[in-house]
This record gives structure tokens, C-alpha cells and sequence, in this order.
């Protein structure tokens, strides 16, 4: 009995009941709730298996197609954050020799002990090439960007910044070397509009809103914005360092 | 409902087609928030990767089955996803110090409902594997043969077995499925869908 029962739904789900049986089948839908529930069971089994099977192949082609998106935007970034922490480590070890040197020299000669723009403007190469089209713009911006030809790194990163206005990393780069050519008033305008969103590069954007102000001299503002930086930003070691030093 | 397509839909379609120029839009535009979510909540950037994708085959297999579309913005509905799938991921993992920090994403009423759409197909598509698995091999093999070839003649030749009898056997097999999926506790949360 059981069995007959999964023999006729299957045969009204291939259409191959005749009128009467359809009738009487629709019927007992109609009054057997414990039919119908079952019913829909077995159609939707039928549904999601017949799917899943027949897009077996083609799910393993997307997984493949997903993986190497996946690795080349997001584990490639991992290795480049691993660099660049690395190197600013490097950096930084110097530069505590070099601030402390700087320091005793300043206590001895100077007055004036302050931390310096430069000591701190140690910038994560930028590196865009990875992202597929074959650009000459992207390859040209990425070297003068990581050769420090700022004003070349601005104007091919602002054609960049044309052609793709969501992409937060292009206009952080664009903000940076604005501040090193000393366009302080559209750096900040950048910058703070980064800070203000959701992307991964808020933190950073306010570490060089806070170098912005260092370079000008603005220890006030720079203080008050390195503050903003929360603990758990990669730049808020930098942070805290550059705040003790103030 | 009337559903009207949204313009992210291309992303549901670049699934479909494995078009991965449109894809790697997803990886550059809607994902370095999730990476940063779930580096804030005990991942790190391979965890993040591992979700992005489950989420992305959850959509493509909703798609093919059920011709899901998208009907408001994928940013929003893809990131609400991804977030969800994590904390069940750290519940799974019964990490239970992690203080979740929470961000305010606000969600419309219809981004909602797409992403509830969303999270109770894959509930019931994870259901019925799950019980797939519970069955005996020889129907496993039989149900698995069915669904591939289409055609039943076809799988009676393969099985070395007659047209009636291959018939008979794969309404029984899924019968007996569909009395596995009725009786578990899980489907009664699901039924509604």
C-alpha cells in the first residue's frame, strides 16, 4: 500500500497519471492533510536532490573559479598585510633607535623634541597589479606610488579613481600621495571619507588623517584623532607610540 | 509578489554562468567588510574565505533549484549572510567567551526576508543530505543514478535491472527518504517553507 502511494506521486510528478487516477490523486489532497504533507515532502526531495545532483559538475567548476578569487583577494591580502607589518617592524625598530638617538641629541642641542612627519610616513607599497586586468595605468601608478613620484602616482591613480569610484584602497593611495605633495585640504577630505565608512581601511585612513595633522604641525588635532584609533586596528600599536611621543 | 530583479542581480547570474569577471566584483567590492568582521570575531582571512564561498554556492544552488532573484542591493543581503553564517560557525565551534562586537548595518524589511529566503533553503537543502546519507547504499546509488540520467530506461540498463523494476525501487528509495525527512525534529522547524 505504502508503496504504491510513492509510485503515484512519483508518476503525477512525471504527468503520467491517467485523468481518473489524477482526479482521485487530487482529490486526497485536498482532504488528507497527513497525504498532502507527505506529498510535499517527497516533492521537494525530489526537487533539491534532482538539483543537486545535476549541477554536481558545475559546482565544482564554481568552487575552482571561487577559490582562486577567493585566495588572490583575500589570502594575496594577508600575505601583503604579513609584509607590511614586517617591515614596518623593521622600520620601526630603527626608528626607535633612530627617535631615541634623535631625542638625546634634542635634549642635548635642540629644545625641541618633537615627533616628525617622517619618522612615521612609512606607507604599505602599494601593489593593485593583482587584480587582474592587465592595466598600464594600475602598473604605472604602482610604481610611482612605491618609487615616492608622488605627483605621477596622484595623476594615474586619479584615472584609476575615474574608472572605479567604489574602490576605497585606490582613493586611500590617492589621499596619501596628495599628503605628500602637501595638498593637506583634499587629503583630509579623503581620508575622512573613508574613516567614515565601512571598508577595511577606515583605521587607516584615520592614522594618516592623524599624520596629515602631524606633518602640519597640528599636534592638538593629530592627538585627538590617533585616539579614535580602537585597539583592535592594525594601526593602533603606530598609534600608541606616535600619542607618547606628543 | 511581483519580482522585479534588481540591478546586483547580475551577481546571481554571474553564479549561474561562472562568469568570473563579475565574480571577482564580489571579492573586490563586498568583501574586504567581511574579512574584517570576522578577523574582529575570532576568524582570521581563511575562515573569511571558507564563508564568502559557502554563502556564494548556498546562493548558486538556490538559484538553479528555485530561481532565486535578487530583488534588493547584494552588498547588504550577501554581508547579513556571511555574518550569520559565521556566529553559527563559532557556535558550532562552542567558542564560548567570544563577546561578539556588533556593527549597525541597518537591513530593510525586504532584505530581510531575502536573506531569511536564503538561510531556510539551505537549512532544508543541509536536512535533506543529511538524511540522504541515512539511507541504505544500494538506494543511495539508485536515487544518485536516477537524478543524474534523466532517463529511467536509461538507468534500468545501467543497473542491469528492468525499466519497472528501476522505477519501482526509486519511488520506494525516496519514499523512504521522505518518511526520514517527516520524522526528524529538524523539519518541523522547517516546515513552513
Amino acid at each position: 500500500m505504502k508503496e504504491e502511494k510513492y509510485i503515484v506521486f512519483d508518476k503525477y510528478l512525471t504527468n503520467e497519471l491517467t485523468q481518473e487516477a489524477l482526479t482521485s490523486f487530487e482529490d486526497k489532497l485536498q482532504s488528507d492533510a497527513v497525504f498532502k504533507q507527505e506529498f510535499e515532502i517527497y516533492k521537494a526531495l525530489n526537487s533539491s536532490l534532482s538539483s543537486k545532483f545535476e549541477n554536481e559538475e558545475e559546482e565544482k567548476k564554481l568552487r575552482d573559479t571561487l577559490s582562486n578569487l577567493g585566495s588572490k583577494y583575500l589570502t594575496k591580502e594577508k600575505v601583503n598585510k604579513k609584509k607590511g607589518k614586517v617591515i614596518s617592524l623593521v622600520n620601526y625598530k630603527q626608528l626607535m633607535v633612530a627617535a631615541s638617538i634623535a631625542l638625546l641629541i634634542g635634549f642635548f642641542i635642540f629644545k625641541d623634541g618633537n615627533p616628525v612627519y617622517n619618522d612615521f610616513s612609512n606607507h604599505t607599497p602599494l601593489e593593485l597589479v593583482v587584480r587582474g586586468e592587465n592595466n598600464t595605468t594600475t602598473i604605472k601608478a604602482e610604481e610611482a606610488f612605491n618609487s615616492k613620484n608622488y605627483k605621477e602616482a596622484f595623476k594615474q591613480l586619479s584615472i584609476l579613481a575615474n574608472k572605479n569610484p567604489n574602490d576605497t584602497e585606490i582613493q586611500l593611495y590617492k589621499g596619501i600621495s596628495l599628503l605628500e605633495l602637501n595638498q593637506y585640504a583634499k587629503a583630509e577630505v579623503i581620508f575622512n571619507k573613508i574613516s567614515s565608512g565601512d571598508s577595511s581601511f577606515s583605521n587607516t585612513a584615520k592614522w594618516y588623517t592623524a599624520l596629515s595633522f602631524l606633518k602640519q604641525g597640528k599636534l592638538k588635532e593629530c592627538k585627538k584623532t590617533l585616539k579614535t584609533i580602537p585597539e583592535s586596528a592594525e594601526e593602533y600599536k603606530q598609534a600608541k607610540k606616535l600619542l607618547r611621543k606628543l | 509578489m511581483n519580482k522585479k530583479p534588481h540591478a546586483d542581480n547580475i551577481y546571481i547570474e554571474a553564479l549561474l554562468k561562472n562568469d568570473s569577471r563579475v565574480l571577482s566584483k564580489i571579492y573586490e567590492n563586498f568583501s574586504h567588510k567581511i574579512v574584517a568582521y570576522v578577523k574582529k570575531n575570532n576568524g582570521n582571512a581563511d575562515d573569511a574565505q571558507d564563508i564568502i564561498q559557502e554563502t556564494l554556492v548556498t546562493i548558486f544552488h538556490q538559484a538553479k533549484e528555485k530561481n532565486f532573484i535578487l530583488t534588493c542591493p547584494f552588498d547588504a543581503y550577501f554581508y547579513l549572510l556571511c555574518k550569520r553564517r559565521w556566529l553559527n560557525e563559532l557556535k558550532k565551534r562552542g567558542n564560548k567567551r567570544v563577546t561578539i562586537i556588533e556593527d549597525n548595518t541597518s537591513i530593510t524589511v525586504e532584505q530581510e526576508q531575502q536573506v531569511e529566503e536564503t538561510e531556510l533553503f539551505e537549512e532544508q537543502h543541509q536536512l535533506f543530505e543529511l538524511k540522504f546519507k541515512e539511507l541504505g547504499k544500494k538506494c543511495q546509488e539508485l536515487l544518485k543514478t536516477s537524478f543524474k540520467i534523466k532517463s529511467m530506461e536509461k538507468v534500468a540498463e545501467i543497473l542491469g535491472v528492468t525499466y519497472g523494476y528501476a522505477r519501482k525501487k526509486k519511488s520506494q528509495c525516496l519514499g523512504k527518504l521522505t518518511q526520514l525527512v517527516k520524522s526528524s525534529n529538524k523539519f518541523h522547524q522547517l516546515k513552513e517553507y
